[in-house]
């Protein structure tokens, strides 16, 4: 049995770790040889449709054994303890799960006693973390009348009713009204505030960039890439965007020549005007030289910021 | 909505005994079904019908001690049947078909109680629900014949309630699984309380029109089987025309497999492996 103890690699607390995890579905290899370090913080874990994420968090739960490989939350293996893993663990899924008939205090009540509260304990903490995300006399209603916005709130009120450890949340912004998602994040800050690792899953990027401060980025059963956010961002800091327009053998010259002195990353034309991506740390007075003496008429030049959008995409594709 | 101005706030309560969570789900269970008009309704009209009468007829009636053939007669009744199958229907309908509509399975099993302690919880829960029926008002009967006899075998007695509550007990016990099963193969409550009841009368149904081929037929019929039990339990006489290896055979049946089938169901839809 582990007693809260945390991986470290690297002055890096890990308190989820997965070492060549493979986890088969008949013939189907959901996961395959998966390596990750969750550290403490808020932590994203992208993925497109099918990539693995849910049955990692089913894995971790304990709800789907693992062929082979090694996993440890909190230090302890999911295979021998996971009762004692399960109540370090809050988990809001993506699904609709609420029971209908119950209002949200009387589920956040009924969900914290299963988690191992009394009684006593669980009806004033119910009151408490429903005050914090922020749901006020609904409580008392049926869930079956709330809005998305607020059974996305109950789900992360029954998930955190016991104070987990550690928290998977599963597309918590889902089908949120702007206002409704700024809030999920800022509930997810502040939890994370508490030193606790949360563990967020979802297909909104500009969220995941918002409040993420390490990204997991799964494909194909396979994390690709993962690391601080700000590592990972900051590899597109020497960017350029670059659009030219001009005669098309003067382009191509152009573009042969850009090749030699600098790394191209990608070139598209459209109705007769070029982008280039390249990277350029320097100063941009030899390029527009080089333009100038070939003949081309540059158009912009700008930095090429890589958003996490583009980290993914770029990712998924490399790691296809 | 909006958000309030305050932190999160950790919890550093003790944590109760894993082995006990599922008796929360039991508890929920009873507390809703008390809440419901139909259940109270049936329970106070099903008491009155199977339950009030014997107690005043056995109480009153000359008697020298409470006897284990009339304890089985009495429980052996037909309407006693009926109602249990209603409120077995009734009762167990929404236990599994509700959380199978709301997906609320992954809730419980993501918590330290289980697919087993999830499945226990229910169990448990509708047993004590219909215990309200099959096992209070019986020892109840029981109790008051004992209190009334003219005798003074009062252990004799006592042995006859000790049965009385294990085949109080028995008679949940058979019909509730098959009450749960039928619940997990369907998302619909409606579905799952006429599929419960036909699945009893369609039993009672065959066994009907077979058993004029051979007498083992009777044992397909679930109020045969429940009376032929309570003889048993009762520590009375079979008689030679009944099959020993069908009726345990039936016992089981309708017990270990439908139970099983919940689990399965359970597993593959949440747990996925």
């Amino acid at each position: 049995m582990g007693n809260g103890y945390t991986s470290s690699e690297g002055g890096v607390e890990h308190t989820i770790t997965a070492k060549g995890v493979v986890v088969r579905f008949g013939n189907i290899l959901a996961l395959d040889n998966f390596s990750i370090d969750v550290p403490k913080g808020i932590v994203g874990l992208l993925g497109p449709n099918g990539a693995g994420k849910s049955t990692f968090i089913k894995t971790v739960l304990g709800l789907v054994s693992f062929d082979s490989g090694e996993i440890r939350i909190s230090g302890m293996d999911p295979r021998t303890d996971v009762m004692a893993i399960r109540d370090r663990v809050g988990y809001m899924p993506e699904h609709d799960c609420l029971v209908d008939t119950m209002s949200g205090l009387e589920l956040v009540t009924y969900f914290g006693r299963l988690s191992g509260m009394t009684k006593e304990d669980s009806i004033p903490r119910s009151h408490e973390v429903l005050d914090f995300v922020g749901l006020g006399e609904e409580r008392y209603r049926p869930t079956a009348t709330y809005s998305t916005g607020m059974r996305q709130r109950v789900k992360l009120a029954q998930a955190i009713v016991h104070d987990p450890e550690i928290l998977f949340l599963d597309e918590p912004t889902n089908g949120m009204d702007p206002l409704g998602r700024e809030e999920m994040l800022e509930l997810i800050s502040r939890i994370a505030a508490s030193n606790k690792s949360i563990l967020v899953s979802s297909h909104i990027l500009q969220d995941m960039e918002k409040v993420c401060q390490h990204v997991i980025i799964i494909n194909s059963g396979r994390a690709i890439t993962q690391g601080p956010m700000s590592v990972l961002l900051d590899q597109g800091r020497d960017r350029k965007r670059l659009m030219v327009r001009g005669d098309p053998k003067a382009l191509l010259s152009f573009t042969d020549q850009l090749g030699k002195d600098y790394q191209i990353i990608s070139v598209s034309e459209e109705f007769g005007q070029m982008t280039v991506i390249l990277v350029n740390g320097g100063p941009s007075g030899p390029l527009l030289e080089t333009a100038k003496r070939i003949g081309v008429q540059v158009r912009s030049y700008a930095p090429d910021k890589l958003t996490l959008e583009g980290a993914f995409i770029r990712s998924v594709k490399e790691g296809a | 909505m909006g958000l309030n101005p305050i932190g999160y706030k950790p919890w550093d309560g003790k944590r109760t005994e894993h082995g006990r969570r599922f008796l929360v789900v039991a508890e929920s269970i009873l507390r809703h079904k008390l809440k419901t008009k139909w259940f109270l309704a049936l329970l106070i009209i099903g008491t009155f019908l199977v339950h009030v009468m014997p107690l005043f007829i056995y109480s009153m009636m000359p008697h020298r001690e409470l006897e284990a053939e009339v304890m089985r007669d009495y429980l052996g009744n037909g309407m006693y049947f009926i109602f249990e199958v209603i409120l077995v229907a009734l009762v167990c309908s929404d236990l599994i078909s509700e959380d199978m509509r709301s997906n609320s399975f992954i809730l419980y099993v993501s918590r330290a109680m289980g697919v087993k302690g999830y499945l226990l919880g229910k169990w448990t829960g509708a047993m004590v629900t219909i215990g309200l029926f099959t096992l209070l008002p019986p020892l109840a009967v029981a109790v008051a014949v004992t209190a009334t006899q003219s005798g003074s075998d009062y252990l004799g007695s006592l042995k006859v309630i000790g049965q009385t509550l294990i085949a109080g007990v028995w008679s949940a016990a058979m019909l509730v699984p098959v009450g749960l099963a039928v619940s997990s193969l369907t998302a619909k409550k409606t579905y799952a309380s006429v599929g419960t009841f036909m699945f009893f009368f369609g039993l009672m149904l065959v066994s009907g029109i077979f058993s004029g081929l051979s007498p083992d037929w009777n044992m397909i019929s679930p109020p045969e089987v429940l009376y032929q039990s309570h003889t048993v339990l009762y520590g009375l006489e079979l008689s030679d025309d009944v099959n020993r290896f069908l009726l345990g055979a039936m016992a089981f049946l309708l017990t270990v497999p439908p139970m099983a089938l919940v689990y399965y169901r359970i597993m593959r839809k949440e747990a996925g492996k």
